[in-house]
């Protein structure tokens, strides 16, 4: 027979499977996430202006600077989305040119990712 | 007395402008981000030879410098430093220390960017500016002796203009910049700093680390700047000093370590080449240390 503490935390277990299935299934998780390449960024302390300015853009939850390949990972927050024009305004205020725009991760229903 | 070391002190207000990460001597052309700010506070010491006068003059100082982007390619640097100055002679009938301390001048510098070329790890930017400093600083400092020749004032009582252009190539490896300027200076109780102009060169070489992983790693920089100046001879009551002025070329190595958010530097500044006119005091050795905040 199972005690009080084993049955307790199979119920967490199957409580927590289904609110992680019924996420995915709506897709309110699925952050949407891009990549940004820019040119002429080529030293840390340059890094952080362009940090500054695209993670004051609204939605914006996690901007990841790979200074080797020039590149800016940006991870939006609930179904949030990214544009190339607002991307490229943000790279430009910070001193710099942008060569690329990538969506990476599936964009939420309604949203849209150039 | 002469004008010992205000040569040597231009390029505390040049330096000063360089608020990014950048030549600790001079300017750079690199960009400060719209809305951005930086802080740079810059210690430094200067110190003249021993002439046959024995005359010995010592310069401390520390330069606090605030910077802005007011646009992408224009930004802004107000600087304001604080003076420790000491002149000892230790012959003749004016034997003795006469010294002053206090806030210098406050200088305003504007930069623009009019060219840039960006690729991939690389960019290279032409950047002309342009200066005023004000005679704000004291200028009117006394001793039992009366009142301290002009190089020994925190502060010139003169409204002087400098102007130049900056130019930057910068890779994740390696950076160059080079700068020309030209400083006009005013002229207040009848002396007139002779003007200055300058041509200044800086090789930074990443040290460290050796190999780029992923993310933003802070930098090790060494770095190997060169600043050739010459000063014009002063006028005193309108006429030439013919004990001032010359020229001067300084060697400086130093370290810079670069992270995302703040630059620590350090750098010794080595007289390579001293031809000044008379029996004008020279510049022995300069040491420059600092750190700048991006916020």
């Amino acid at each position: 027979m199972m005690d009080v503490k084993t049955a307790g935390r199979r119920f967490a277990a199957a409580a927590s499977l289904v609110v992680s299935l019924l996420l995915a299934a709506s897709g309110a998780h699925a952050q949407a996430t891009y990549r940004i390449h820019v040119d002429g960024l080529a030293c840390p302390f340059c890094a952080y202006g362009i940090e500054k300015k695209l993670s004051a853009v609204e939605g914006v939850a996690r901007v990841e600077t790979d200074i080797a390949s020039g590149t800016v990972a940006v991870t939006m927050s609930g179904e949030a989305t990214l544009d190339e024009a607002t991307a490229r305004r943000a790279v430009k205020e910070a001193g710099f040119s942008l060569r690329g725009f990538e969506a990476l991760a599936p964009v939420p229903s309604g949203g849209v990712a150039k | 007395m002469r004008r010992p070391v205000v040569a040597a002190l231009v390029p505390l207000w040049l330096s000063g402008a360089a608020a990014w990460s950048a030549p600790i001597t001079f300017n750079t052309a690199l960009p400060v981000h719209e809305g951005g700010w930086v802080l740079r506070e810059i210690y430094l010491k200067l110190a003249d030879d021993p002439t046959p006068a024995r005359r010995e003059m010592r310069v401390a100082g520390v330069v606090s410098v605030l910077g802005y982007g007011l646009t992408r390619d224009l930004a802004l640097f107000g600087m304001l430093p604080w003076f420790d100055k000491r002149l000892d002679m230790r012959a003749g009938a004016a034997e003795g220390r006469r010294d002053a301390r206090g806030f210098g001048d406050l200088g305003v510098v504007g930069r623009y960017t009019v060219l840039e070329r960006n690729a991939p790890g690389r960019t290279f930017r032409v950047a002309p500016f342009v200066g005023v400093k004000a005679p704000s600083g004291r200028d009117d400092a006394r001793d039992r002796r009366g009142r301290l020749p002009p190089p020994l004032q925190p502060g010139s009582g003169t409204w002087d203009v400098l102007g130049g252009v900056v130019a930057t190539w910068q890779t994740l490896d390696v950076q160059l910049d080079a700068q020309a300027s030209y400083q006009a200076n005013g002229e207040a109780h009848d002396f007139q700093a002779g003007d200055v102009a300058r041509l200044d060169g800086s090789l930074q070489y990443r040290l460290w680390p050796r190999r780029l992983a992923g993310g933003v790693p802070a930098f090790l920089y060494g770095v190997l700047e060169a600043n050739l100046g010459h000063a014009a001879r002063d006028r005193i009551g309108g006429d030439r000093d013919p004990d001032s002025g010359g020229t001067t070329l300084f060697v400086s190595p130093g370290l810079q370590y670069v992270t995302r958010k703040w630059i620590a530097e350090a750098g010794v500044q080595i007289r390579v080449v001293q031809n000044l006119n008379g029996a004008a005091l020279g510049h022995d050795y300069g040491v420059s240390a600092g750190f700048r905040i991006n916020f």
